[in-house]
């Protein structure tokens, strides 16, 4: 009983609504990755500080943020905070909960790349008059993000992915949203999906492809 | 100070839920290890432009959400194909080519870790290609890889959380499920997210000191 | 209009190998087992007791159903957006979901005849003042992502040109995103509203009145080309209300005025 019948053309007249989705999905994450990488620098210095009750806050988030699922992160973000009272919309919810998690795994890639860096550069800086903060600003910093170019842009490529967890907390505005709405509408499950899927692999393709060149063009050592 | 409904029923049916997550990420680490090891040593073998096929298709299962893999997946086998199997073993299927694409980078990546001039060293010494696999390259690359594949494998059990939308009832959707009775949501998720923590934490540290260790020598 | 020839090709030989197709409802009686869709955390519906065992109307519907064909019941929980992809899987025989039976779904799958209708219900924050379905105008209100309600919500909320919706992928979402305040109202089947006030599991939000949408129509639903398995469901529908059982389920599970089927000067 091979029989089934797809309905492409029902998929494909709802593309500009979908395309529309893959634009707030792009939203999203964009967000979330600039937001991201300013905590990550900020939990760096925290884990650098020397201060233990400091290292704490930075220790414990960067644990959290990369052993629970992404979705707990998400669901946290929305259902979880209100029983305090904070109401978070789905857009900030998602925002939050994916800013959370990139934040945790990009300290983490920002230590690795750390360690790359000698640390007879910073006391040279040190040496030369700069202050701590200085000699991070200027000397460490510039490389560390340098260094983890590459691996930001595959952080980026999982905020993409992740924002299509946006729909358990009331999102139905991205691409995977606007998808399952459909769906709820029409019933055509495989055409719907398989067109987000599509738009999904193009989306990632470009960040990872764009990542590379930019890469060669800029960091050529 | 807990003022909580929940019984000892309520906690075995979230440790069901939890047996069902380890269930799912043990059988698609397994396999997905097992294919991710054939198309990482297959990639490399037959060059960067033999393999674009397989690189493509492995490509998708790494740039589309899983979310999507899963609901594709089974309205695939289903609707399509007209299998009838249970949500449970889509979601293995779908989890383990999901694992098997990381884990070729992976595999990839350990491969190439190892010197070219050793591995000719060693088929100069009168090695088959079999065996310059199994003394040289695997001893070496199993040391690049196996912190990366600890986190792989780790990856894989939080992202079983979503297998949800295949209808398997696994550790979130028990605790949403009890959620819905109960209504205690933060008291719940904290479970929740406890027990992956526990699971996760220790492993995730143990690939840390593994990856320490063996890159000083 | 493309069909998979390679896979239709496949299937004529397999058809000219084979025996006569057994259709699905043949597949239930051989198979044993009878597996229906069913929302559990759609109260008094579909939920689970204190046992996480599934209870409610659609349950006890699913079970009649088996027992009618003779065979054994199986309840597979599915949250509203993956009714139909788990019925177009093969996942499960029927769906015995409170899915409201539209035009453009029907394109897609097969329905019954009306096994149920709802109104529908605005249930409301009580810190908000909310006191009528007019009142929602401007507040932030939700539904469950997919059903009849949230559909013709979101469509007035776009129309009032204020106020913000959003969906929630289950009504104990929705509901618990109404009891922490980040919705201000919801709409939902009479029913659902009753008794997630009369639980209890919720001080602060109270039923405030009916919204003014058609019947909700639902229906029992199957693959769309399972006609064997559709006439039956339709006859077994119509039994089920000529032997006073229909009325029997929503005394036990809901109580108050049994909801019509049919509608006057229609001819099904």
């Amino acid at each position: 009983m091979f029989d089934y019948t797809f309905q492409w053309g029902q998929a494909m007249a709802r593309l500009p609504r979908m395309l529309d989705g893959a634009v707030v999905t792009m939203q999203i994450a964009v967000l979330s990755m600039a937001l991201g990488i300013a905590l990550a620098i900020l939990l760096t210095v925290l884990r650098l500080s020397g201060s233990r009750p400091l290292m704490a806050v930075a220790t414990t988030w960067v644990e959290i943020a990369r052993n629970t699922p992404a979705l707990f992160q998400i669901y946290m973000a929305h259902f979880g905070v209100a029983s305090f009272g904070l109401y978070l919309s789905p857009f900030a919810s998602i925002l939050v909960g994916i800013t959370f998690n990139n934040a945790g795994y990009l300290t983490e890639n920002f230590r690795g790349a750390l360690k790359a860096i000698p640390d007879t550069q910073s006391r040279a800086g040190r040496s030369l008059g700069m202050s701590q903060i200085q000699a991070f600003r200027y000397i460490v910093m510039p490389q560390m993000l340098r260094i983890s170019f590459l691996p930001m842009t595959n952080q980026m490529v999982w905020a993409i992915l992740m924002t299509s967890l946006g729909v358990t907390v009331g999102m139905n505005s991205d691409l995977y949203g606007v998808t399952q709405d459909l769906n709820a509408l029409t019933f055509r499950t495989f055409e719907l999906f398989a067109i987000a899927a599509v738009i999904f692999y193009v989306i990632t393709k470009t960040i990872t492809l764009g990542g590379r060149l930019i890469a060669s063009r800029l960091f050529r050592y | 100070m807990f003022d909580t409904s929940l019984t000892l029923r309520d906690l075995m049916f979230l440790a069901e839920g939890a047996g069902v997550t380890i269930l799912v990420t043990a059988i698609s680490v397994v396999i997905g290890t097992l294919l991710g090891i054939l198309f990482g040593v297959i990639r490399t073998q037959l060059g960067p432009v033999l393999s674009a096929p397989l690189t493509f298709v492995l490509d998708i299962f790494r740039s589309v959400p899983l979310l999507i893999q899963l609901v594709l997946g089974n309205a695939f086998v289903g609707m399509v194909l007209q299998i009838q199997i249970s949500g449970f073993t889509v979601a293995c299927m779908v989890l383990s080519l999901y694992t098997s694409a990381y884990c070729a980078e992976i595999v990839r990546g350990g491969i190439e870790a190892v010197p070219e001039t050793t591995r000719r060293a060693a088929r100069s010494l009168g090695m088959t290609w079999g065996q310059d696999m199994r003394y040289i390259v695997m001893p070496l690359a199993t040391r690049v890889a196996l912190p990366s594949w600890i986190g792989l494998a780790l990856g894989v059990m939080k992202d079983s959380a979503l297998v949800y939308v295949v209808q398997v009832t696994e550790l979130l959707k028990s605790t949403q499920i009890l959620i819905t009775r109960l209504q205690e949501p933060l008291f719940l998720l904290l479970i929740c997210g406890a027990f992956y923590f526990i699971i996760s934490f220790p492993l995730a540290r143990f690939g840390g000191y593994l990856e320490r260790r063996w890159s000083n020598d | 209009m493309k069909k998979l020839t390679l896979l239709a090709a496949l299937a004529g030989l397999v058809g000219i190998a084979g025996t006569a197709q057994a259709d699905k409802l043949d597949d239930i009686m051989a198979s044993g087992t009878l597996r229906c869709a069913v929302v559990l955390d759609f109260p008094p519906m579909g939920m689970r007791d204190e046992n996480n065992e599934p209870i409610g109307f659609d349950v006890d519907y699913c079970r009649d159903l088996a027992a009618a064909l003779g065979v054994e019941a199986e309840i597979v929980e599915t949250p509203f957006p993956e009714r139909i992809p788990a019925l177009m899987s093969g996942r499960v025989d029927v769906g015995v979901a409170s899915t409201s039976d539209t035009l453009e779904r029907a394109k897609t799958v097969g329905f019954s005849i009306p096994y149920f209708a709802f109104e529908m219900a605005v249930t409301a924050n009580t810190g908000t003042g909310i006191s009528s379905y007019e009142g929602m105008k401007g507040f932030t209100v939700g539904a469950v992502a997919g059903t009849y309600e949230a559909i013709a919500l979101e469509a007035q909320v776009n129309e009032w040109g204020e106020g913000t919706f959003r969906p929630y992928q289950t009504q104990a979402d929705v509901f618990l995103a109404l009891s922490q305040g980040q919705l201000d109202a919801t709409v939902s089947t009479s029913t659902v509203a009753q008794a997630n006030v009369q639980s209890g599991n919720f001080e602060n939000i109270q039923v405030v009145g009916f919204a003014p949408f058609d019947t909700d129509y639902v229906a029992l639903f199957a693959r769309r080309d399972e006609y064997g398995l559709l006439n039956y469901l339709d006859l077994f529908v119509n039994q089920q209300i000529r032997t006073g059982r229909y009325e029997e389920l929503y005394e036990k599970w809901v109580g108050g005025e049994v909801p019509r089927l049919t509608i006057p000067n229609a001819h099904r």
